[in-house]
């Protein structure tokens, strides 16, 4: 992979903050189109979620460590996409994807369950053994989860929000890399994230793009940084479902080049909300 | 166990709220801060809205010049608080750099003479954090701005300009340096009356250098707020081991003192451009309070070369009085390996290695021994790196004084010369010195 190009991508982001933002003026009506695509993609998401989260549970069911182990990241990033709405129902994201720092007690806590219970054991203890019952808790949240977004009413506020929200949860955590500490997956998660944000703003997009044209463009460009930076870390360039190499691959310095186009979309998407009068 | 409180003493400086607030009020007025309109209003207050009224002060409307042909915050009398925050530069060009020193020059001119923050429309993010409310005081806020050495690496064609003495800071015998607490490309030092004041700024800047700044590394000291005292000059303040500190300092009163002493510029070696800048150290030093408050004071005060209580040499008289060491040859008054006689012998010729003390106090929480984190956040000014910081800590290496203190972080920067009018920028003259014509 190429130093060079990674600066290249990096140097592209730019942010105008000091500009006074134009008072919103956009026909609730609009809105409708773009909630509706983005509940089919949450679903479609879902959907993919839920079946591979059988394939994830079923391998640490049949005590096939390394399915399990290979299988964690790929199920994980239809979560990562969708976190704005999956997020709505605290019971369940804490159940699925709480990490052990949410307790007092770290692992040992009784109440920390889901994905980063498991990645404990697949990646630290490297096993399978005495994992059945939260692999199934894991099913069953899943499942709940999917049934009960199926009859959610997205609410515009979240969506529109939620573009902002993942780039503060790429931010906070993936970064750092203490998403995924044992496994180093964080890149999966990082996309994933990236992906759903990417989503909501194309969705939107069209109803900003008259006002904002330098937004837009502003917001693409970072974009289009960010994803030139994950290509680089890519088995395969081109194709992400081939996956990613561990993050502590990832050096000091190109952490820090994920930074600028990170915080400054986080920045900017933070006014779409705005921008859309809600 | 329920006792405890009526067994503890009350503490000694709590004086009643009217008592407090006309001492303040009159020091105030003394200062010619015009403070006693508030003491009159707040002295006869009684409603339960007082339990977490705002506390007052009669200084926040003080401020410091931005625009001159140094930066502030060097020469201008310390304030009870501060932090340094070194930053790494996400910039990757030099249009990105510029942009940066631009928008720095334009939120500090700002922060430090106080203002209005501009209204939005509420479903857009505010366009401050709001946590000194709409309109900002100065509260005697400077903001010194300096670069480290990496910056002069390749990114932004800054090589050949690089100050002649800046360079990463290595380790002394006696540091345990930790990464994360090391370096960096710029360094920001943000001082003000109130800690808020000092984090209100440091949030701004944040907020308004997405994409082109970066937090490496931050530490937050104070100094102890003295009563008002007749004596001049000012006592100095005292760090943690509770002895004066900052005592020998040169009279910044002395504009060719200063420019010889800490304005870069007299050295043909140096480049044109850094005239009027400075070399910063920063030095974060733990010190080992626990033990020091265990160690007898005749050691204490052998250890540093000065009487605890009042700061007078050992040699006698009183704070700023000079230590005498020539009839002390053999080290007997004074010890040889005293804090003091090693930074400073007093001996012909040594005037040109004084440098300018202008530290914090820092407190970060405890230890896994269950010892406080707590030391000294050491910051001086120097027009020379070398004959000033490098050679006094390399005449202070193996102190006595080590067996208590431990550096654990820090670097080397350069301070920008100032902003001279509000058509200037920080850092112009470094830019338009390394232009190159394509």
């Amino acid at each position: 992979m190429s130093h060079r190009s990674l600066f290249f991508a990096a140097s592209v982001f730019g942010l105008m903050v000091l500009q006074t933002p134009a008072q919103a003026d956009v026909d609730p009506e609009t809105l409708v189109e773009p909630i509706a695509e983005y509940k089919l993609y949450v679903l479609d998401n879902l959907d993919q979620f839920v079946s591979h989260t059988e394939k994830f549970t079923q391998a640490i069911e049949a005590g096939d460590l390394e399915r399990a182990q290979a299988l964690y990241a790929p199920t994980r990033v239809y979560y990562e996409r969708i976190e704005p709405i999956a997020e709505l129902f605290a019971d369940l994201d804490a159940s699925i994807d709480a990490r052990e720092d949410d307790y007092e007690n770290g692992v040992e806590d009784p109440d920390f369950t889901g994905f980063h219970r498991l990645e404990y054991g697949l990646f630290k203890e490297q096993t399978t053994q005495g994992f059945t019952p939260y692999a199934k808790q894991l099913m069953t949240d899943v499942n709940d989860l999917e049934s009960r977004v199926q009859d959610l009413t997205f609410p515009p506020a979240q969506v529109v929000g939620g573009a902002a929200a993942l780039m503060e949860e790429v931010a906070a955590t993936k970064v750092s890399g203490e998403e995924d500490r044992y496994s180093h997956t964080d890149l999966w998660d990082f996309q994933g994230n990236v992906d759903g944000s990417q989503k909501i703003f194309e969705l939107f997009k069209p109803l900003v793009a008259e006002e904002d044209p330098a937004f837009v463009d502003r917001v693409e460009k970072n974009f289009a940084a960010v994803e030139d930076t994950l290509a680089h870390y890519r088995h395969e360039t081109n194709n992400p479902e081939a996956g990613f190499v561990s993050y502590e691959k990832v050096s000091e310095t190109d952490r820090r080049a994920f930074v600028g186009p990170v915080t400054v979309l986080a920045e900017d998407l933070a006014t779409l909300r705005g921008k859309l009068g809600l | 166990m329920s006792d405890l409180s009526d067994n503890t003493p009350r503490c000694p400086f709590t004086l009643d709220r009217r008592r407090f607030l006309q001492g303040l009020g009159a020091a105030g007025a003394a200062a010619g801060l015009g403070g006693s309109a508030w003491a009159e209003s707040r002295t006869d207050a009684t409603s339960s809205h007082d339990v977490t009224g705002a506390p007052v002060s009669t200084t926040t409307q003080q401020s410091h010049p931005f625009h001159g042909r140094h930066q502030q915050g060097i020469l201008t009398p310390r304030p009870a608080t501060g932090m340094v925050v070194v930053c790494d530069v996400l910039a990757r060009d030099r249009a990105g750099l510029e942009r940066l020193l631009r928008i720095l020059t334009e939120r500090i001119a700002f922060l430090t003479q106080g203002g209005t923050y501009p209204k939005r429309d509420p479903s857009y993010p505010p366009a401050d954090s709001g946590i000194l409310g709409p309109t900002i005081a100065p509260d005697a806020l400077t903001v010194t701005v300096s670069l480290g050495a990496s910056v002069f690496d390749e990114r932004f064609g800054l090589a050949d300009a690089k100050p002649k003495h800046l360079q990463r800071m290595t380790g002394f015998p006696n540091d345990a340096l930790e990464p994360t607490r090391c370096h960096g490309d710029l360094s920001l030092q943000i001082c003000a009356n109130t800690h808020d004041t000092t984090i209100h700024a440091l949030r701004d800047i944040i907020k308004q250098t997405p994409g082109l700044l970066m937090v490496r590394w931050k530490q937050e000291g104070t100094v102890p707020v003295m009563p008002p005292s007749p004596d001049t000059p000012t006592p100095s303040a005292r760090n943690y081991l509770g002895f004066r500190d900052g005592t020998a300092n040169p009279n910044t009163d002395d504009d060719a003192l200063m420019d010889s002493l800490i304005w870069t510029g007299d050295d043909p070696d140096e480049p044109n451009w850094a005239r009027g800048g400075s070399y910063q150290v920063v030095r974060i030093i733990r010190n080992f309070v626990e033990r020091w408050d265990r160690a007898q004071l005749a050691e204490q005060e052998a250890i540093f070369g000065r009487r605890k209580e009042s700061g007078a040499p050992l040699s006698g008289g009183s704070e700023y009085d000079k230590p005498n060491y020539n009839d002390d040859a053999d080290g007997k008054i004074t010890p040889l390996d005293a804090h003091i006689r090693l930074a400073n012998p007093r001996t012909p010729g040594f005037e040109k290695h004084r440098i300018l003390r202008r530290p914090f106090n820092y407190s970060n929480g405890v230890e896994a021994n269950g010892q406080l984190d707590m030391g000294l956040l050491f910051i001086v000014y120097q027009a020379d790196l070398e004959a000033g910081f490098i050679t006094v800590q390399k005449r202070l290496n193996g102190e006595p004084l080590e067996e208590y203190i431990k550096p654990v972080g820090g670097g080397y920067f350069f301070t920008l010369p100032g902003a001279i009018d509000e058509h200037d920028f920080l850092g112009r003259t470094l830019l338009e010195a390394t232009e190159t014509d394509v």
